[in-house]
């Protein structure tokens, strides 16, 4: 264990000996791995890394076989309102009978609780969130007549309005145009700013440097973590990637 | 009309009502198969049940009935889950299987009571009103009336309760899990009230028209409308109507009123399919041929802008160089000057100040690959659509 009275910064996220399998194939082995309030993290890796099983796990959505993950140093079933997460966007069927608000709306329920129905508070805030990502005036339209920025962006202000100190985030980038993309890291930018922890899911290496402060390399097992600055190189690259990924990243 | 008349038409609204319920959050997580499961293999239960209870109506043989439901679900997951078999072979593995032991059991042992196939199958919603409720020796009603009845009032209950939990794991199953609501209790929740609704239903009704009013009006809905709550409510509406306008066909006809009324419940759906004014084929139809004539002149305002010489702009130089027919060719002409894109000077065609905005606009978003937002641009600029 670390004394994490001896660090200036708490740990937001923990953990330990993380061990998942589907059908008895780990797709994730013994991962440890601490992650300090305040950062904005990727997590990259080649396909079928275990990048997505990694978040599900720690959000409790999957069930690890061994190991075990604390937020602030408790289980995740008491922090759970500290903690937003934005799903992949092909995980939803758009065509659902709802509205852009809606779906923002339903960033409130957690703090509700079962039963209760949200009310003027919670749709104030839903509008606040759909105005902070720029899509108040679709607040009334039904989902699937929205482009696939514009969705991502509303899954962003689903987990914005749940007012959290860490955001989990799924791909936010995949099927995005230029203009979202940006919209989207100023987003999460202002976040990190704010104190909050971010931990996005991350595809395109090139960008990381320029997006992110802290990444964590993984292939099934953990191969780094750290600030991008000091870890993300060449080495970790290729031992993440395998060998041609030196070139590639030059270009 | 005849009390019994009244009283059937009553039995089978608030059946409607009941199943419809369920039934629109069954489709909305594509699992309109699943109820079409547990309609036939609560057959065995209510068999066991009858044995026990030797009253069809006993509460005990309903609870009895919708546990095999259950185990079919439960079964028919867990089959699935082995990655051996598909989830509609898993269905269809179960619930025959599950189905024909009722059927064995009926054919061994209960030949001499008032249990056979065929009102399993089709129900006899015309008998309900002869089955009477009898409280300290007054006469309350139809027996299947109250039992549906208390169906009902308990699903609209649970519904008001659990109405945003149903919504969120319903659409998103990984944020209702994040958020602390279980999405496997939601689920068994909601599979505990379609089993129980069915086997209420089923003796007023029989298998396939349980499955029927569960399906066809939330299915129908859907093609209407873009929110959850009207969904709700035009399923409850198409369920009712098709359950009186059903019994009045087969009073009719002279012919059994459950076929009937899945007969009322498919002509609707189809009219609806034809006609629902945006997802309706015909609309969808319209709407494409729409777009293709949009697109069309898109293409030729692109031309006029990309061309400044008069040679590339003449008509008779577009009619040859573009290449489309003469109809054709017409029926973009005229859309670009009903909405001015467009004007002629001596046989020479150029954009106008609002055609150029336009043509520019749309390239914007065609090469920042925001291409929805091509429809929205057209509300501003279109006075009349292709």
């Amino acid at each position: 264990m670390i004394d994490i009275k001896n660090k200036t910064t708490p740990i937001a996220v923990k953990v330990d000996d993380l061990t998942v399998a589907y059908n008895y194939k780990p797709v994730l082995w013994d991962i440890d791995l601490e992650i300090p309030e305040g950062v904005l993290m990727a997590i990259v890796g080649p396909n079928g890394a275990g990048k997505s099983t990694l978040i599900k796990s720690i959000l409790g959505i999957l069930k690890p076989i061994a190991g075990s993950v604390s937020i602030y140093g408790k289980p995740y079933d008491k922090q759970r309102k500290l903690v937003a997460y934005v799903p992949q966007k092909g995980s939803v069927d758009w065509d659902f009978p709802t509205t852009a608000l809606d779906v923002v709306m339903m960033g409130t329920y957690g703090n509700l609780g079962w039963i209760k129905r949200p009310g003027q508070k919670q749709k104030k805030e839903a509008l606040e969130a759909l105005e902070k990502v720029g899509m108040l005036p679709f607040k009334n339209r039904q989902i699937s007549q929205l482009s696939g920025g514009q969705q991502q962006r509303i899954f962003l202000a689903r987990a914005l309005v749940q007012n959290a100190s860490i955001y989990f985030m799924d791909e936010p980038f995949q099927g995005v145009d230029a203009t979202t993309e940006i919209a989207i890291i100023n987003i999460l930018k202002a976040l990190r700013k704010a104190g909050k922890t971010v931990i996005v899911v991350h595809h395109d290496l090139q960008t990381v440097p320029e997006y992110f402060d802290w990444v964590t390399f993984l292939n099934v097992k953990k191969i780094a973590t750290g600030p991008v600055k000091d870890i993300f190189n060449d080495d970790y690259l290729t031992k993440t990637y395998g060998i041609n990924y030196k070139v590639s990243i030059h270009k | 009309m005849s009390n019994a008349q009244l009283e059937i038409q009553l039995i089978a609204s608030i059946v409607a009502i009941a199943c419809a319920i369920p039934g629109t959050f069954l489709v909305l997580r594509k699992m309109a198969m699943i109820s079409d499961a547990i309609s036939h293999s609560i057959l065995p239960g209510i068999v066991i049940g009858f044995f026990i209870t030797q009253d069809l109506n006993s509460p005990l043989l309903i609870l009895l009935a919708a546990l095999t439901g259950i185990i079919t679900v439960v079964l028919v997951e867990y089959i699935q889950k082995t990655g051996l078999v598909k989830e509609d072979t898993a269905i269809g593995l179960v619930f025959p299987t599950l189905f024909s032991i009722g059927v064995i059991l009926i054919a061994k042992n209960a030949n001499d009571v008032h249990l056979d196939v065929d009102a399993v199958l089709l129900g006899e919603l015309a008998f309900a009103p002869f089955d009477r409720m009898v409280i300290s020796g007054a006469d309350v009603g139809p027996k299947s009336l109250w039992i549906i009845g208390s169906i009902l009032l308990i699903t609209i209950a649970l519904l008001f309760a659990f109405f945003k939990e149903l919504k969120v794991s319903t659409f998103d199953a990984g944020l209702a899990a994040s958020l602390g609501f279980s999405p496997a209790v939601i689920h068994y929740g909601l599979m505990t009230v379609s089993s129980i609704t069915t086997v209420g239903a089923f003796d007023a009704v029989g298998a396939i028209l349980v499955v029927a009013l569960m399906i066809a009006p939330p299915a129908t809905a859907y093609l209407l409308t873009t929110d959850l709550k009207k969904m709700l409510f035009y399923s409850v509406g198409f369920g009712i109507f098709s359950a009186i306008s059903g019994y009045w066909l087969a009073h009719g006809l002279d012919a059994s009123i459950s076929g009937s009324i899945t007969t009322m419940l498919g002509i609707i759906f189809l009219l609806v399919y034809l006609f629902a004014p945006n997802k309706g084929v015909i609309a969808v139809l319209y709407r494409e041929k729409q777009q293709r004539t949009e697109v069309l002149l898109l293409t030729f305002l692109l031309h006029l802008k990309n061309h400044t010489d008069e040679r590339e702009r003449h008509v008779n130089h577009l009619n040859e160089h573009i290449n489309w027919q003469k109809i054709r060719s017409k029926t973009v002409l005229d859309l670009a000057l009903k909405n001015n894109m467009i004007k002629f000077n001596k046989n020479i065609v150029s954009l106008t100040e609002k055609g150029n905005a336009f043509t520019s606009q749309a390239i914007d978003y065609i090469i920042t690959n925001e291409d929805a937002q091509i429809e929205d641009m057209k509300d501003d600029f279109f006075l009349f659509r292709g």
